[in-house]
């Protein structure tokens, strides 16, 4: 017999970050084995994507795709596809195979015997998904890191876990990519881009996703603010116009992809917003707060 | 749909007291039953820091508590190892921080699954390092690298 107060969160280091997974509304037994499937969803997308796992698709399709098609998992599969969808959709801001890049500015580590790729904006174009899970890239340079997608994608396959086994109420937390479901609001603590001891703002979600994403401080280095680890793909820079970006959508996948564009874009992001029925916060750099209208009502400044 | 704008004053974002921060996951006997469901029992084998899980008279593996330091304060986890002495699993038991930040979410770092005390573990190599938390990737990587040397080879 549950017991409506019982509730059981846990954490696990997963994904490259600190993920929690809480379970309420039913036995015991139950939530913990509802907790223990969830992670391990989040661990098979981590073992699927990971760049810096050699046996990864995504390592496997560095090296091999422009040599021959790969077959990958559907999971992998189904990333890449949307990941096509958003990189056509943004024309071309949202893109995957941004990865060089990252090398470049030693934000991603090369793997040994992996000489130095060519930059190209239009690299994501030879990306070509065929039959049967297979991929084939057009072009040797081609690197792709899906680190801006995958994280709320197993954000999704963890919440869909532990919804199938019947729960009052349950929420994942990928370092700050989540989702819930249940009938009471979840509310969510964001901290400031520029000041992580600080908190910035309460938002309150319901059955959706939420993800935020910052420029990198890097106070330990120098005193200056660091560029972003998000590029954009036009000038091939780190984004430097919002400091930092909440967006809520249906999904945490699709959360997870908006933050990037909305970091890259900042308002001109509205009409990418749009379409996906999706809504945001961004601070941009001059310390100004911009908010989404259909979303004050959630959103608490902490002013 | 166009944005609506807010400015925030700094002594806003000041006002707001960061809180002491602590989330208690698990305690140590319940991540040794998560970690080895199938142990009958755990020997003490190094007292409050390293426990053998047995079942049915048969090694499951080693259970290691251990304390990092995150961006402030401590972070209590454990890892397990199986009997050949690679991780079999991480579980975070206790996270204690002196700033608010995403309550929910206290970010670090790292996988460390299937490593063994062979393998590098290092920050933006193989476990990744991500924005804000350099610190605490710094000690957790260090403290699982640190639990192998002194564990991985050495339990049996």
């Amino acid at each position: 017999m549950a017991i409506a107060s019982d509730k059981v969160r846990r954490a696990r280091p997963l994904l490259g970050t600190f993920v929690e997974i809480e379970a309420a509304g039913a036995a015991k037994s139950k939530m913990d084995a509802a907790i223990d499937a969830a992670f391990e969803a989040v661990a098979q997308v981590h073992r699927l994507m990971s760049f810096h796992e050699d046996d990864s698709d995504v390592s496997r399709l560095n090296r091999e795709a422009w040599l021959r098609p790969v077959k990958v998992d559907a999971w992998t599969f189904r990333v890449l596809e949307a990941a096509v969808e958003l990189h056509r959709r943004s024309k071309g801001i949202f893109d995957i195979a941004i990865a060089a890049t990252l090398q470049n500015m030693g934000l991603l580590p090369r793997p040994d015997g992996d000489p130095p790729a060519a930059v190209d904006g239009r690299l994501f174009d030879s990306i070509e998904l065929l039959e049967d899970l297979m991929v084939r890239f057009g072009h040797r340079d081609v690197r792709i890191d899906l680190g801006g997608i995958a994280k709320g994608f197993a954000v999704d396959r963890a919440l869909e876990v532990l919804r199938g086994f019947g729960l009052a109420s349950g929420l994942v937390n990928a370092g700050g990519d989540l989702a819930a479901f249940g009938r009471e609001p979840q509310t969510i603590h964001i901290r400031h881009p520029r000041d992580p001891r600080r908190l910035m703002c309460r938002v309150e979600i319901t059955d959706e996703a939420l993800a935020s994403t910052a420029r990198r401080f890097d106070l330990l280095s120098s005193a200056e603010t660091t560029g972003s680890a998000i590029i954009d793909p036009a000038t091939g820079k780190p984004t430097d116009v919002i400091d930092g970006a909440t967006v809520r959508a249906g999904s945490c996948m699709m959360a997870d992809a908006l933050t990037k564009i909305v970091m890259i874009c900042g308002t001109e992001a509205i009409e990418w917003l749009e379409l996906h029925n999706a809504s945001a916060l961004l601070i941009s750099s001059d310390g100004d707060v911009r908010i989404t209208p259909d979303w004050h009502h959630a959103v608490h400044l902490a002013a | 749909m166009t944005w609506a704008r807010y400015s925030l004053p700094a002594a806003a974002i000041v006002s707001i007291t960061s809180p002491a921060y602590a989330m208690q996951y698990l305690s140590i006997e319940e991540a040794q039953k998560q970690a080895f469901p199938s142990a009958t029992h755990f020997t003490e084998v190094q007292p409050g820091r390293v426990w053998k899980a047995e079942a049915g008279g048969r090694v499951a593996g080693f259970f290691i508590f251990d304390r990092v330091v995150g961006k402030h304060l401590y972070i209590d986890y454990a890892v397990a190892l199986t009997s050949s002495g690679a991780v079999h699993s991480v579980e975070i038991l206790q996270y204690r921080e002196s700033y608010g930040g995403e309550i929910r979410s206290p970010s670090w770092l790292a996988q460390f699954v299937g490593k063994t005390s062979g393998s590098a573990l290092k920050i933006n190599g193989d476990i990744r390092n991500i924005a804000g938390a350099t610190l605490s990737s710094t000690h957790v990587t260090e403290g699982v690298k640190r639990v192998l040397a002194a564990y991985g080879n050495r339990l049996r």
